[in-house]
C-alpha cells in the first residue's frame, strides 16, 4: 500500500517534471502593437499645430485614418509571415483569425482614409460633395505616388470583395488564395505615396526612416520564413510519399518518407501545410496534422476525404515528391499545465489526438482520450489508440450515435461522471467547429477554467 | 467564446474608432498654429520683416512634386513660416508651421491662417490678398510662400530673371521661363503695354504624336485667357493639363519680369 502510493508519488513528480508550460506571447505582443498605434498617433500630434475649421478636421480624420491604416497593414501582412513565435506559440489558428480581423479593420480604415482625404480636399478646392470624383480623379494624376496607391487600392478592395463569407464560400479555396496573394502586390503600391504625399513623413524624417524600418522588417520575416526556410527544410529532408492506407470508409493515412525528420523540430500536434506534386495537386497547399508522433524516418497524416483535395490523396502513387511547410500550430504537450489531461476528439479531429495520446508524458490513468464519431466504423485508427491505451495504462472512451441515430449526450454532468475529477485536467480539443463549441460549453460548465481548454480551430 | 459575435465586434471597433478620431480632432487647439514645429534654427533675432534664410527642404526639388518649407519669416507679433505641397506645377496644399501667437494674436492666427492657406491654393502664387487685421501675418506669410515656391523651381532658371525696366507705358516683349512638362517644353511671350498684358503667345509647346492636336487646341485658348485675364490665374484647358499647368507658369515668369 504505501509503496504503491510513493511509487504514484514519484511517477506524479517524474511526470510534472517533463511538463514545461510555456505562456503563450499574445499579451506582451499585444502590448506591442497598441504601443506602436499610439506612437503612430503622437506622430500626427506632434506634426499638427492646430485645426482651423470643419476641412482641416475632415483631412486630419484623413490623415489619422491614414496613419494607422498604413501601421496596420504592415503588421496584417505580419501575420501570415509564419514566424515560428506566432505559429508555434500564440497558434496558427488565432493567428489567423487575428489575421483576418485586423485584415477587415485595415481595409475599412483605408476606405475611410480615401473618403475622408478627398472630401476634404474637395472642400479645400471649393467643390461640393459631388465633386469628390472630379477631387480624386485629380489627386491621384497630381500628387506623387497616387497612381500606384490607386491601383493598389483597388487590389485590397478586390481582394476584401473576395474574403466576404459568401463570395468565399462560393470560390473554390485556390482561386480565393492566389487572389490573396495580391496582397502582396497591393501593400507594394500603397507604400510609396505614404512616404511621398503623408504630410508627418515629409516634415519628420525620423518617422520615414521608421516606416521605411517596419515595411523593411516585415518584407524580411516574409521573405525568410515563407520562402527561405521552406526551400531549405524540402532540400534538407527530401519528402516522398512512401504508401497510402485506407483507414475507414473516406479516411486515408499517407505515410511520407524522408531524411533525419527528427531535424524539423515536429511534436505530437504539430501540423504541416503539405503540397503534393502529383498533377492537379501541386498548386495548393493544404494543412494537415501529424497523426502520430514523428519517427526519423517516416510522418503520417491522416485526412478525411472531404474536400477535392483530400480526395486527390487517395489516388497518390508511393514516391510523389512532397513540398511541406512546418511544423506549426501551438496544440502541443508545451501547453500542458497538470498532470491530468484530457483529450477530446471529434471525428477527423482525431489525427493530432491520436499523436498526444501516444506521447504526453503521465503516469498511469493521467491521460484520458474521448473520441466522438458517428458509428464504430468512423472511429478511425481505433485499433492503434486501444494498443496505446493498454501499453500506457491510459483511458479511451468513444461516443458515436445509437443505432437510431441519436446524438450522444456529451453534457457537463455526463463529463464529470466519465471523469471524476475533471476540473484538474488540462483538456486538449480538436474537432468540427459545431462540436467544439458544444464540448467547450459543457467542459466550461463541468468547472475546466478557460485557460486549460486547449483548442485549435480552422474556421473563422 | 459568444462575447466573440461579429457584428458586435464590428459596433465595438467602429465605436471606438470613430470616437477615438473625434476625441483627437477636438483635442487639438483651434486656434493658430502652434510654433512648437523648428526645423532649423533662426538665426539672429531683430525686429521688422526680415528674413532669415533657413535650409530645409532645399531646392533641386523636381517640379514634379515636392513638400516644400519656406523661410522663417519675422513680423512684429511673432514668426511665420509656410509649407506647401506643389504638385504639377500648382500648389496643392499650403500650411502655416509658424505663426504669430499669444493674446490677441491667437484668434487672429486662426482666423487669417486658413483663408491664406486658401488663397495660395487657389492662387497658385504668392500674390494674394491680405486678410485685413492680419496685415504683419499676411505679409509674412507671403514671403515666407514665396521663398518656399522659389525653392521648388529649377535651380538657376528664376535667378535669371532679367529685369530690364525703362519707360513703363511703352510696349515690351518679354518671354518667360522654359517649363518642362510630360509632354514636352513650353515657353509664353508677352506683350505688357502700359502694366497691362496685351498680347500672349507660347513660343514652345508639346509636339508630335497627340500633343499637336492638342497643342493646337489648347495653345489659342489659353492666349485669350491669359490676356483676358491680365495674369497667370487662368483655368486650365480640360484634356491639356500638363500644357496649362506649363504655360501658367511660363507665363507667370513672363509677367514677373515684365512687372520689375
Amino acid at each position: 500500500m504505501t509503496t504503491t502510493l510513493a511509487g504514484g508519488r514519484a511517477a506524479r513528480r517524474q511526470t510534472m517534471r517533463r511538463i514545461r508550460p510555456r505562456r503563450s506571447p499574445a499579451v506582451p505582443l499585444l502590448l506591442v502593437v497598441w504601443a506602436g498605434a499610439a506612437a503612430v498617433l503622437w506622430l500626427w500630434w506632434h506634426n499638427t499645430p492646430s485645426i482651423a475649421d470643419d476641412t482641416a478636421r475632415i483631412v486630419n480624420a484623413g490623415r489619422i485614418t491614414g496613419l494607422l491604416a498604413g501601421y496596420l497593414m504592415a503588421l496584417v501582412v505580419l501575420q501570415m509571415a509564419r514566424v515560428p513565435a506566432l505559429e508555434r506559440r500564440v497558434g496558427s489558428d488565432r493567428v489567423a483569425r487575428w489575421h483576418a480581423m485586423s485584415g477587415r479593420y485595415t481595409l475599412s480604415l483605408v476606405v475611410a482614409h480615401v473618403f475622408l482625404t478627398m472630401w476634404g480636399y474637395a472642400r479645400q478646392a471649393g467643390r461640393p460633395l459631388s465633386g469628390l470624383v472630379t477631387q480624386t480623379v485629380e489627386s491621384v494624376e497630381q500628387l506623387p505616388g497616387m497612381t500606384k496607391a490607386a491601383v493598389g487600392t483597388g487590389l485590397l478592395v478586390l481582394i476584401g470583395l473576395s474574403s466576404v463569407g459568401p463570395v468565399r464560400r462560393r470560390l473554390p479555396y485556390d482561386t480565393w488564395y492566389h487572389v490573396h496573394l495580391l496582397t502582396y502586390a497591393a501593400v507594394f503600391l500603397t507604400f510609396w505615396h505614404q512616404v511621398a504625399a503623408g504630410n508627418d513623413f515629409a516634415v519628420e524624417p525620423v518617422a520615414t526612416t521608421f516606416w521605411y524600418a517596419l515595411y523593411g522588417g516585415v518584407t524580411a520575416l516574409v521573405l525568410w520564413y515563407r520562402v527561405l526556410v521552406p526551400v531549405r527544410l524540402n532540400l534538407r529532408h527530401r519528402l516522398r510519399v512512401e504508401a497510402v492506407i485506407e483507414e475507414t470508409p473516406g479516411i486515408v493515412s499517407v505515410l511520407i518518407r524522408g531524411r533525419r525528420l527528427h531535424r524539423m523540430g515536429a511534436e505530437a500536434g504539430h501540423f504541416f501545410r503539405w503540397r503534393f506534386l502529383a498533377p492537379g495537386m501541386r498548386f495548393s497547399s493544404h494543412p494537415y496534422s501529424l497523426s502520430a508522433a514523428p519517427r526519423p524516418e517516416m510522418l503520417r497524416i491522416t485526412v478525411k476525404a472531404i474536400g477535392d483535395h483530400s480526395a486527390g490523396l487517395r489516388a497518390l502513387t508511393p514516391g510523389t515528391r512532397v513540398w511541406a511547410e512546418g511544423p506549426y500550430g501551438a496544440l502541443t504537450a508545451q501547453r500542458r499545465s497538470r498532470g491530468k489531461v484530457l483529450l477530446v476528439a471529434g471525428g477527423v479531429g482525431i489525427t493530432p489526438m491520436r499523436a498526444l495520446f501516444e506521447t504526453l508524458p503521465g503516469a498511469a490513468g493521467d491521460i484520458t482520450l474521448l473520441y466522438r464519431a458517428n458509428t464504430t466504423q468512423d472511429l478511425a485508427l481505433w485499433s492503434e489508440l486501444a494498443a496505446i491505451a493498454t501499453e500506457r495504462g491510459a483511458r479511451l472512451m468513444y461516443a458515436v450515435n445509437s443505432p437510431e441515430g441519436e446524438r450522444p449526450d456529451i453534457s457537463a454532468e455526463n463529463l464529470r461522471r466519465k471523469v471524476p475529477d475533471i476540473e484538474r485536467h488540462d483538456v486538449f480539443l480538436c474537432g468540427p467547429p459545431g462540436f467544439a463549441q458544444s464540448v467547450f460549453e459543457a467542459l466550461r460548465d463541468a468547472g475546466v477554467p478557460a485557460r486549460r481548454i486547449h483548442q485549435e480551430s480552422f474556421e473563422m | 467564446m459568444r462575447k466573440s459575435h461579429p457584428l458586435r465586434r464590428i459596433v465595438l471597433a467602429t465605436a471606438a474608432t470613430v470616437s477615438g478620431v473625434v476625441l483627437l480632432l477636438s483635442l487639438k487647439p483651434g486656434g493658430g498654429p502652434a510654433a512648437s514645429e523648428a526645423t532649423g534654427a533662426v538665426p539672429g533675432a531683430s525686429a521688422g520683416a526680415r528674413e532669415s534664410a533657413q535650409g530645409g527642404q532645399a531646392g533641386g526639388v523636381p517640379a514634379g512634386s515636392a513638400t516644400v518649407t519656406g523661410n522663417v519669416v519675422r513680423t512684429e507679433y511673432g514668426d511665420v513660416q509656410v509649407r506647401i505641397t506643389v504638385a504639377g506645377g500648382r500648389i496643392v496644399r499650403a500650411d502655416a508651421v509658424r505663426a504669430p501667437r499669444g493674446g490677441l494674436s491667437d484668434t487672429k492666427s486662426a482666423d487669417a491662417v486658413p483663408k491664406l492657406n486658401r488663397q495660395a491654393v487657389a492662387a497658385g502664387s504668392a500674390r494674394i490678398d491680405s486678410v485685413s487685421g492680419a496685415t504683419y501675418t499676411s505679409e509674412g506669410y507671403k514671403k515666407s510662400l514665396q521663398s518656399a515656391l522659389d525653392r521648388t523651381e529649377p535651380a538657376g532658371a528664376s535667378a535669371a530673371a532679367a529685369r530690364a525696366s525703362a519707360d513703363p507705358s511703352a510696349p515690351r516683349t518679354v518671354t518667360g521661363d522654359v517649363v518642362r512638362t510630360e509632354y514636352g517644353d513650353v515657353q509664353v511671350r508677352v506683350t505688357v503695354t502700359d502694366g497691362k498684358l496685351t498680347r500672349a503667345a507660347a513660343v514652345r509647346a508639346p509636339q508630335g504624336g497627340l500633343s499637336d492636336q492638342k497643342t493646337a487646341d489648347a495653345v489659342p485658348k489659353l492666349n485669350a485667357r491669359a490676356v483676358a485675364a491680365g495674369s497667370a490665374r487662368i483655368d486650365s484647358v480640360s484634356g491639356a493639363t500638363y500644357t496649362s499647368e506649363g504655360y501658367k507658369k511660363s507665363l507667370q515668369s513672363a509677367l514677373d519680369r515684365a512687372g520689375g
